[in-house]
Parts: structure tokens; sequence; C-alpha cells
């Protein structure tokens, strides 16, 4: 029973560890997330895009970040323009090991 | 000459009567704070005098007491956003979903919807009417039975929208957010633009708004301001005491309950 247990314990540590270690945050700063409709209408924008997952919105930072599984890719040019049908410029992208800077400003909110 | 002098004490009683009774220039005021605690509000209706918000950040539709204690709770909501009440039912648009649920007593439904949005931000429902503000596809979407009216498309001039955010329907108008074009526009049901109103207001984000017999109250978002206006679109008082970032209101028994997104609360003003 015991070691049954310690089985299970050892699986389910093997199990998180290598989820954690496919998954790679992106992060992408855009400006103008204060409002509510805009924050959720990134969120929108980026949900339904294949391998990515645990999308979260950073209204005071001003970020999206999100994780993308090992294997899955996802150019920073097609971030960028997931961003500007959300209806922003991207600034800053942060994916996977490299820092881009983007033009600045925004299109609408 | 007591005659005349009782005739001119009437005129005075009734000018007085007039002036304090029925002065239509009577002022609304901040009465107090409703703290929300856990609750991050976006949309705010009533049904049967009790409030109901939308907390989209925990995807619930919750109903709160005067305190702000929540006294029930609808949970699984996707990103519930603006909305509305009609006979006994709350109409909520989830703007993840591109759908519109509704609150029957316990039971959720879906409204069936002839056009689909792309993020719904809000809906409004009167006397088998619906409207949707349709938030990407800067549109909105008037359902009657089956029958399907598109107003607006996206622009700047008049009859054009620009991320609408709410909706109202009123004695056969549609009110419109013109949320980021930073005004109102007034809409008859054909889809003709009737009327822009609070361009000239400096408004920063034209969010929410509500309608009563004779005021248009609108909230600013990023201005923290609430501005009331007459249907002719004069620019009646403004309201800030408050409020932060502001994006909803409701008239409940001639009180006014305007959400602040910015610090989980609502501010109460009465007219006196």
């Amino acid at each position: 029973m015991k070691r049954n247990f310690l089985g299970i314990l050892l699986l389910t540590f093997l199990f998180v560890g290598t989820s954690l270690a496919q998954s790679k945050q992106v992060k992408v700063k855009v400006d103008g997330l204060s409002c509510p409709f805009c924050a959720y209408g990134l969120e929108k924008k980026f949900k339904d895009v294949d391998g990515i997952e645990d999308i979260k919105i950073d209204i005071k930072e001003g970020t999206l970040s999100f994780l993308l599984e090992e294997g899955k890719i996802f150019p920073e040019e097609q971030i960028r323009k997931k961003v500007k049908q959300a209806g922003f410029t991207p600034k800053e992208i942060t994916y996977p090991e490299t820092s881009v800077k983007n033009e600045k400003g925004k299109i609408h909110p | 000459m007591k005659k005349g002098k009782s005739i001119r004490s009437c005129i005075l009683a009734i000018a007085v009567i007039l002036f304090f009774g029925c002065n239509p220039s009577k002022k609304w005021n901040y009465l107090n704070e409703i703290s929300l605690q856990d609750i991050t509000p976006v949309g705010i209706t009533q049904l049967n005098g009790h409030l109901w918000i939308s907390d989209a950040k925990n995807n619930r539709l919750v109903s709160i007491d005067s305190n702000g204690q929540i006294v029930k709770v609808h949970d699984g909501f996707q990103r519930p956003m603006h909305i509305s009440e009609e006979n006994n039912k709350i109409y909520v648009p989830e703007f993840l979903t591109d759908s519109i649920k509704i609150i029957n007593g316990d039971n959720v439904e879906v409204l069936e919807l002839t056009e689909v949005p792309d993020a719904p931000a809000a809906v409004d429902v009167k006397d088998n009417i619906t409207v949707v503000a349709d938030f990407y596809n800067h549109r909105i979407i008037l359902q009657h039975h089956k029958q399907t009216v598109i107003i607006g498309e996206e622009g700047h001039i008049q009859g054009e929208l620009y991320y609408p955010t709410d909706v109202a329907l009123y004695e056969n108008k549609i009110f419109v957010a013109d949320a980021y074009n930073n005004r109102i526009q007034i809409f008859d049901l054909q889809g003709n633009s009737l009327q822009v109103i609070g361009d000239k207001n400096n408004i920063q984000v034209a969010m929410g708004l509500t309608v009563n017999s004779n005021e248009l109250f609108v909230v600013d978002f990023d201005g923290n301001r609430l501005l009331i206006y007459d249907f002719d679109g004069n620019l009646k008082q403004v309201l800030n005491k408050g409020l932060n970032n502001p994006s909803d209101v409701v008239l409940v028994r001639q009180r006014l309950y305007i959400v602040n997104y910015g610090s989980n609360s609502i501010s109460v003003y009465g007219k006196t």
C-alpha cells in the first residue's frame, strides 16, 4: 500500500515536472489595457489559438502572457497580427527567450 | 380688495408648489458608497429591486444587498459584460463565446441569435425586440422574431460606430454607447441615426448608459464622470464624486447606482 502511494507520488512529480518543462511563457506588452472590454477582447482573440494555454491579462502591468506548448510554433508576426486584431499594437514581445522591441502606440483603445 | 389678495396668494402658493414640488432642475447628489470587495464589476442591472452585477473577472453574476454582501451567485459564464433585465429574466452577453445567455429563475437558457456577434458587449430586450452591441464588428444587431436589422458600421462619422459597449431600447429608439468615438448615438428601429450626443463634452470612453423618461445617463470611463443629458442633448449635470473608472449605471427607485470598475465599488446618488 505504502509502495503504491510512493509510486503515485513519484509519477505525479514526474508529470508536473514534464508539463512545466514543456511549456514556455510568452509575454506581450500592450498599451491601453485598462478597459475590461479591451483586456477580455485580447483574451478572446488568443483563446482559440492552437497550442497555447493559461492566458493571463495583467491590467496593471499592461501585459498579455500565455504558455506555449513544446513543439508548437507561434511566430512573432502572428502574435503581432492577433494583438492587432484585438485592436492594439504590441510594444515588446518576449518570445520565448528573446526580447524584441516593436512599434509604439496603439490603434485603439 | 380681499378677493384680489386671495387670488394673489393662490398664485403665489401655486408658484411655490411648482418650484419646490415639480422643479425639473432638481439635482442628483452623492449619497454613499457600496464596497464590493472581491467582485470586479463591469455591468449592473436590477431584478425586482435587487441589484445584479456581472463580475467578469470571476466569470459570474452576483446579486448583492445594500451593504454589498453577496446574496446569490450564478457561476459559469465566460466574461459576462453589460447585462439587462426584462420580464424577470436577466440577459447576459458572454464576451468570449459570442452568445447571449438568459437567467430565468434558476435555469440558464441560450438566446437564439440570427446573426452571430464577435464579442457581444451588451444586450437589451424590450417587447420582443433584442439589441446586441457587437464590439468587434462595430455594429448593433437588432433582432425582432426572425427579422434582423444591422445598425452601423466601423467609422467615425454620424451613423458609424467604433467599438460599441452598451445599448438601451427606450420608446422605439436605440441608445448606443459609441465607446471609442466618445459619444452616444441614437438610432431608430430601422437603423437610421437620429442624433449624436456628448461629442463636444470631452468624453474619454463612453462605456455605459441608461435612460429614463427625460434623462440620459452616460458613464465616462477614463474621465471618471457620469454625464446627464436631456433628450435634446443638453448637458444638465456632471457627477464625479466617488467615481473610479465607472463602467455602467442603473436607475432603481430614484437612486442611481454607478459601478466603479476601478475601485470595486458602487457609488449611489439620489435626487434631492
